[in-house]
């Protein structure tokens, strides 16, 4: 479909320009959630931010690649892609967090909570900890 | 002579009164005493998010089906024992509810099964005649009880609530295959045809499992084309606020467990609430029960949004229109709160 030659001599100059600013935002996104899941302390947290890369992330990458297409069938293709994305994502989030749940696993709470009369158990948050179980 | 032990599974149909009542006759008839088990079979294990409502349910049924055993068998002899069973494991066929009810029969004697004819024990399709096959192989003696059907159409001939399945089903199936395909070319357009028929017929009464409604489904969907531009915005917002948060140095995240009773239905409004929390980066949904949703946020912001609640909002706005919407937020109704660990 698309031959082996320089983007920027198929498509306009402002087009070329939309699908680097979509692609270095994709990127962009992708690499907060990468530094997100390293600086975060525990699973539920890093869950948030895993989600990142799916939304944004493949969002802005997918748009790159849907005006790179065109106007053609293939750039239908990349919205159908996103759109199954944007199922199956929360369904793996859920199901990690819902497991890290079951599993006992404890999530690392701010002390704003210790001053709620039930909740005395709160820890304060220790950055580097693992959420793994204790 | 012995007693007659008869197993009545019950679920909640309009046929499911005189199914007792034979039961009730029919037992008399052939023995002087009779031991009437009623039990409710529950699909799902308890802990799913419906679990509860289920529980409760099943005991409401079985404590009327009590009164109408005792109202039908006046002086005679009758022993009534009740039971919910299956509730620790996920019954997925007929073959899983044959076998559930045979444990059961050999367990306390039981000399007959007596069906309900419109016995539809869990959310799936309509189960007798494989359910009959199925205790036939098994070998535990059952007896359909004759019922008169009041307005229901016979189990082959479909009616227009089929009928609104099988072609949304084919509709939704055939449209999925030409995008994929050339919407231009013949070969396509008949082999979708045939693919699309194929899983109309196989598969709508499993993608749709309530009725559809004419007039509201299409609204629902074209309201939801409309929520998703909504929540795209809120997906981008969230994202540049939590991104914003883990770039800084000081990293000025508050975790915090939340509880929200949401005002939406159990089912499709529902997941689809709390796939759009969890799509929302900063807020994750990590239990949901009985409309409850036990939610996971990462930073103030992300919070104070849950808490005044836009998603649900807009859900709302799809599933039942633009009045709906117009509820207080869940920190206005006191239906939000910070809850510790010790409640996952």
């Amino acid at each position: 479909m698309i031959e082996p030659i320089a983007l920027q001599s198929t498509v306009g100059t402002v087009r070329f320009w939309a699908i680097v600013l979509l692609l270095g935002l994709g990127v962009f996104f992708t690499l907060v959630s990468t530094v997100g899941v390293l600086r975060l302390p525990d699973i539920y947290a890093r869950a948030h931010t895993a989600s990142q890369t799916d939304t944004l992330g493949a969002g802005f990458a997918l748009a790159g690649v849907a005006v790179a297409f065109g106007w053609q069938h293939a750039a239908v293709y990349t919205v159908l892609l996103l759109f199954f994305v944007f199922i199956t994502n929360p369904t793996a989030a859920h199901a990690i967090a819902r497991s890290a749940a079951e599993t006992g696993v404890e999530p690392v709470l701010t002390e704003e909570n210790a001053a709620e009369p039930e909740a005395s158990a709160e820890r304060d948050v220790p950055t580097e900890t693992d959420g793994e179980t204790q | 002579m012995a007693a007659n032990r008869l197993l009545v599974p019950l679920s909640d149909t309009v046929t499911v009164r005189q199914t007792v009542g034979y039961a009730v006759q029919s037992g008399l008839e052939e023995a002087d005493s009779l031991e009437c088990h009623l039990v409710v079979a529950l699909p799902y294990d308890g802990d799913v998010p419906e679990g509860d409502q289920q529980l409760e349910d099943a005991e409401g049924l079985l404590s009327r089906a009590r009164n109408w055993v005792e109202e039908d068998a006046g002086d005679a002899d009758v022993t009534i024992e009740t039971a919910t069973i299956g509730a620790d494991e996920y019954l997925f066929g007929p073959r899983d509810y044959a076998e559930i009810f045979d444990a059961y029969a050999d367990e306390h004697g039981i000399d007959r099964v007596i069906i309900d004819p419109e016995y539809q024990p869990g959310v799936t399709a309509q189960l007798l005649q494989p359910l009959e096959r199925e205790l036939e192989r098994i070998g535990l003696a059952y007896d359909e009880a004759p019922v008169e059907r009041s307005a229901r159409h016979s189990r082959l001939a479909g009616g227009t609530e089929d009928f609104d399945r099988l072609f949304a089903t084919f509709l939704i199936s055939y449209g999925f295959y030409l995008v994929l395909g050339d919407p231009t070319y013949w070969f396509d357009l008949l082999t979708g045809a045939a693919v699309a028929g194929i899983t109309a017929i196989s598969l709508a009464r499993v993608t749709f499992t309530v009725p559809l409604d004419r007039v509201q489904s299409p609204i629902r969907v074209v309201r939801f084309v409309f929520y998703i531009p909504y929540l795209l915005w809120e997906i981008v917002k969230a994202n540049i606020a939590v991104s914003a948060v883990i770039l800084r140095p000081s990293m000025p995240i508050e975790p915090s467990l939340t509880r929200v009773n949401t005002r939406v239905r159990s089912g499709l409004p529902l997941t689809a609430l709390a796939n759009s929390i969890t799509l929302t980066p900063g807020t994750l949904t990590v239990r949901a029960n009985n409309q409850q949703l036990l939610v996971h946020t990462l930073i103030p912001a992300a919070r104070d949004d849950l808490f005044d609640g836009g998603l649900e909002k807009g859900i709302r706005f799809v599933f039942y229109g633009r009045e709906s919407a117009a509820i207080p937020s869940p920190r206005e109704r006191d239906d939000a709160e910070i809850v510790g660990g010790e409640e996952l």
